[in-house]
């Protein structure tokens, strides 16, 4: 069996980052760059489908600027067993990203495609269902439980009813939900094996163009300050006050 | 010299002591550690916040097996034998990189100073003097933490004058009986193995290694400390304890370079543990700092809060600065000499003034660091419901051990002016700063007392730490790097001056300071929510 987990380069999560003064994009100042926190757990689940199925290659592919060979390092040690960069500087939107996989995708063809449900940066939640619609494919998006048996996989989903459990044939995409585990630390051995695997580059494979355009980005205005109030009556007064009631 | 390439490769022209009369071209700069070094680095972060941090309370109240577990955790991970050699389970990386992560391992000093000894002191006198089958017997468990080490030098009378031991080993057939008790024993209550040094028949100096297995061997009295309450401290009674011939360490009556030979690894290893606790608490501090409103405001925004944060950061890149440019220079020399046991001794004694330079100046900036720190929690800062109190009192234990502070001074000046009695070191000074003319003035005096004696070191200490501060700053090319050196330069000034004086009874005037930065400092820290 054939696992392709995708993995994208984006600024920590914890960092605190700010538009640029002409709101033509975010200044990442000196910010670390980290994989996607949902990526992390998709290639977590597809080490952990390996370890119970054995006998199968887990394919990281980013797509993305060069830069994104640190974070494919790092998916090499968590247990991918190669990984493919296709080098395209920022690829702008969701739509350009599902275009080149679908490339990749007809090239490798992988059994299971195993992706963040969305990413920290830009939380569009939209690659792993464009990339379904490309290639006709079933999706199971918001994993947290993921058991994968010979052509099938049974998918559970947490959902405001309760929780949903999917058949789906392979091959298929499967998107990652936070529960669905929590990714091992990286073992030093492991690091020091990943520098003799695999890593290619290689240029765009599509000519697709982004369908969306950024027009600005600023920063959300501050919220004034709420009050405590001490009483039904002050809270009262203090709603009239300011015009609410 | 601006972007220069990362250093790589050995620099032959670098010897011990050197730093004080030539500059290097380039130095090893902490900015080096790159690609999957930064990952092994970030991973030893996640595994002290995720698995370390969070149990410190339960560490400090000695609960049952839990800090022998998070040792296997860690030693799952490949933490326990980052520079072990290969050919018996370690991961062969050089000493400054397993520096590097042990500073991230360090952020809780309990677990620091047990994985410290387990992974260092007691496993360097096997690695590198030990032999084959020694090395085969011993190594692959302690890589994986299977068995736990120790090492056993001090006794209750002889702690600084360590060759004052009074531990015996008497030859009997096939091996030793060894009688004696050593104190302030770390790792004590775990340990299944322990490097023990005795003198056979009372004299001959002897390292030997000694399990916990073997009849006679006893832990007892496990100590109450001010802080470490986490790691275990006890005393290891040895009572007619028969040690094989074939695990006397080295050679009979050579133990003494076993033991210092470790301690040297130990010192400066002990310098990154030591910024691992003062990483956590500038960070910790400045969120408290931003956070914590008085007169309206919030106390970050205070010049004396801001000269604090200002100040500990300053010490903190100085002492980064010396720490891992050191560690690049012993790798350098573990690679020209490190193929046999006499290379190791020679690689392990090179750089040992640059080792205990950096551990008087790493265990006192963060011992300043983690005062001030408490300090900017206030009260809150007082209580153990806040991590202030913990550091510091861990803290206090970094300057007494490895060699206390006062025998480090004692040796820094002292083994300088030796190497250049040995024609492998000069005393003429750079001169390429203030603190460097001034230590080279000092160095002509004649000293033959310990105050004179410990500011001379002072000025060796503050040479090599300003130099590798200025150094690096115009290495990595990243702007406060400058503002950083600056400031190193402008605090060590009177300092050295003040050394000088005491040396020489001379006063001496002060260069005019380069500007102050406090706003800009503190300012990057509370960005950063960490050293810069
Ligand atoms: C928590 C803890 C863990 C330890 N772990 C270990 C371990 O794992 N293995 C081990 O072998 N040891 C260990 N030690 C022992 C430690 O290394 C010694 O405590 C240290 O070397 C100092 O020795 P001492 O306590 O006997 O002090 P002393 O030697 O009695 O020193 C007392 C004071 O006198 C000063 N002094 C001594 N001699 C001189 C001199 N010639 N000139 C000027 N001043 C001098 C010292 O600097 C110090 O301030 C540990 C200690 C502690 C507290």
């Amino acid at each position: 069996m054939r696992i392709l987990v995708t993995v994208k380069r984006v600024v920590d999560p914890y960092a605190r980052v700010r538009p640029m003064p002409d709101g033509s994009g975010i200044d990442t100042g000196g910010a670390k760059f980290e994989i996607n926190p949902f990526d992390e757990i998709a290639i977590e689940e597809a080490v952990r489908q390996r370890e119970a199925r054995g006998d199968t290659e887990i394919v990281a592919v980013s797509v993305g600027p060069s830069e994104c060979e640190d974070q494919l390092r790092k998916a090499l040690a968590m247990g991918a067993d190669r990984a493919i960069l296709v080098e395209t500087g920022d690829p702008q939107d969701s739509s350009v990203v599902a275009a080149e996989l679908e490339a990749i995708v007809r090239e490798l063809k992988p059994d299971l495609i195993l992706m963040g449900k969305q990413a920290t940066d830009d939380d569009r939640n939209q690659a792993a269902q464009m990339l379904a619609a490309r290639l006709g494919w079933p999706q199971a998006t918001f994993a947290s439980k993921l058991t994968v048996s010979d052509g099938s996989a049974t998918v559970a989903r947490e959902t405001d009813t309760g929780e949903e459990t999917l058949e789906i044939p392979l091959p298929a995409i499967v998107t990652t939900d936070l529960r669905l585990n929590e990714p091992r630390y990286i073992a030093l051995p492991g690091i020091i094996k990943a520098r003799t695997k695999s890593l290619e580059k290689r240029p765009r494979a599509t000519t697709a163009l982004p369908k969306t355009r950024p027009l600005r980005y600023e920063t959300p205005p501050s919220r004034p300050p709420g009050k405590k109030v001490g009483s039904v009556e002050e809270l009262v007064s203090e709603l009239r006050a300011r015009g609410a009631i | 010299m601006s972007m220069a390439q990362p250093y790589s490769g050995p620099r032959t022209d670098a010897f011990g002591g050197s730093f004080f009369s030539r500059l290097p071209e380039r130095i090893a700069i902490p900015e080096d550690f790159r690609g999957d070094e930064g990952l092994m680095i970030s991973s030893a972060e996640q595994f002290s916040r995720k698995e370390v941090l969070p149990v410190a309370e339960r560490l400090d109240a000695q609960e049952d097996g839990l800090m022998p577990a998070l040792l296997r955790k860690a030693a799952d991970l490949g933490f326990c034998g980052i520079d072990a050699p290969e050919a018996y389970g370690g991961l062969g990386l050089g000493k400054n990189l397993a520096a590097r992560i042990l500073e991230f391992l360090s952020l809780n000093a309990s677990f620091s100073v047990t994985i410290g000894v387990h992974s260092g002191i007691s496993q360097a006198g096997i690695a590198l003097f030990g032999n084959h089958d020694q090395k085969k017997r011993y190594l692959p468990g302690l890589v994986t933490a299977e068995t736990i080490g120790a090492y056993a030098l001090t006794e209750p009378n002889a702690g600084s004058d360590a060759l004052s031991a009074t531990t015996r080993a008497e030859r009997v057939p096939g091996g030793y009986r060894l009688n004696g008790t050593k104190m302030w024993i770390s790792n004590a209550k775990w340990a299944g193995v322990f490097t023990v040094f005795a003198k056979i028949d009372g004299k001959e100096f002897t390292g030997f290694i000694v399990e916990r297995s073997m009849p006679g061997v006893r832990v007892e009295r496990e100590e109450h400390k001010l802080g470490l309450k986490g790691s275990s401290t006890a005393r290891l009674v040895l009572v007619d304890v028969f040690v094989p011939d074939d695990n006397v360490l080295y050679e009979p009556g050579l133990g003494h370079h076993v033991a210092f030979n470790a301690l040297n690894l130990g010192r400066f290893k002990l310098s990154a543990m030591s910024l691992g606790p003062a990483r956590e608490m500038i960070g910790q501090a400045a969120r408290y700092a931003l956070d914590r409103r008085q007169f309206g405001a919030p106390i970050a925004s205070f010049g004396l809060i801001r000269q604090k944060f200002s100040d500990m950061a300053v010490r903190y890149f100085a002492a980064e600065s010396m720490i891992y440019r050191t560690g690049a220079l012993i790798d350098d020399a573990f690679d020209a000499h490190g193929s046999d046991v006499a290379g190791n001794r020679r690689a392990c004694e090179e750089y040992s003034v640059e080792c205990s330079a950096c551990k008087v100046f790493a265990t006192e900036a963060e011992a300043f660091v983690l005062d001030e720190a408490l300090q900017v929690y206030g009260g809150y800062g007082f209580s153990e419901e806040f991590p202030a109190a913990r550091h510091y009192r861990d803290a206090r234990i970094s300057r007494i051990y490895e060699g206390t502070n006062e025998i480090n001074r004692l040796f820094l000046a002292d083994r300088l002016r030796r190497r250049d009695r040995e024609g492998r070191a000069s005393l003429t000074s750079v001169g390429d700063s203030y603190v460097s003319e001034l230590a080279g003035r000092a160095m002509r005096e004649d000293v033959d007392d310990q105050v004179r004696m410990g500011a001379l070191s002072d000025l060796v200490m503050l040479v090599y730490a300003e130099q590798s501060s200025r150094l690096r700053a115009s290495q990595s090319g990243i702007p406060i790097h400058q503002t950083l050196s600056q400031a190193v330069t402008r605090w060590v000034n009177p300092f050295a001056a003040v050394a000088f004086q005491t040396v020489t009874g001379e006063t001496v005037g002060l260069p005019s300071p380069p500007t102050a930065s406090i706003d800009e400092l503190s300012d990057a820290v509370y960005a950063a929510g960490a050293p810069l």
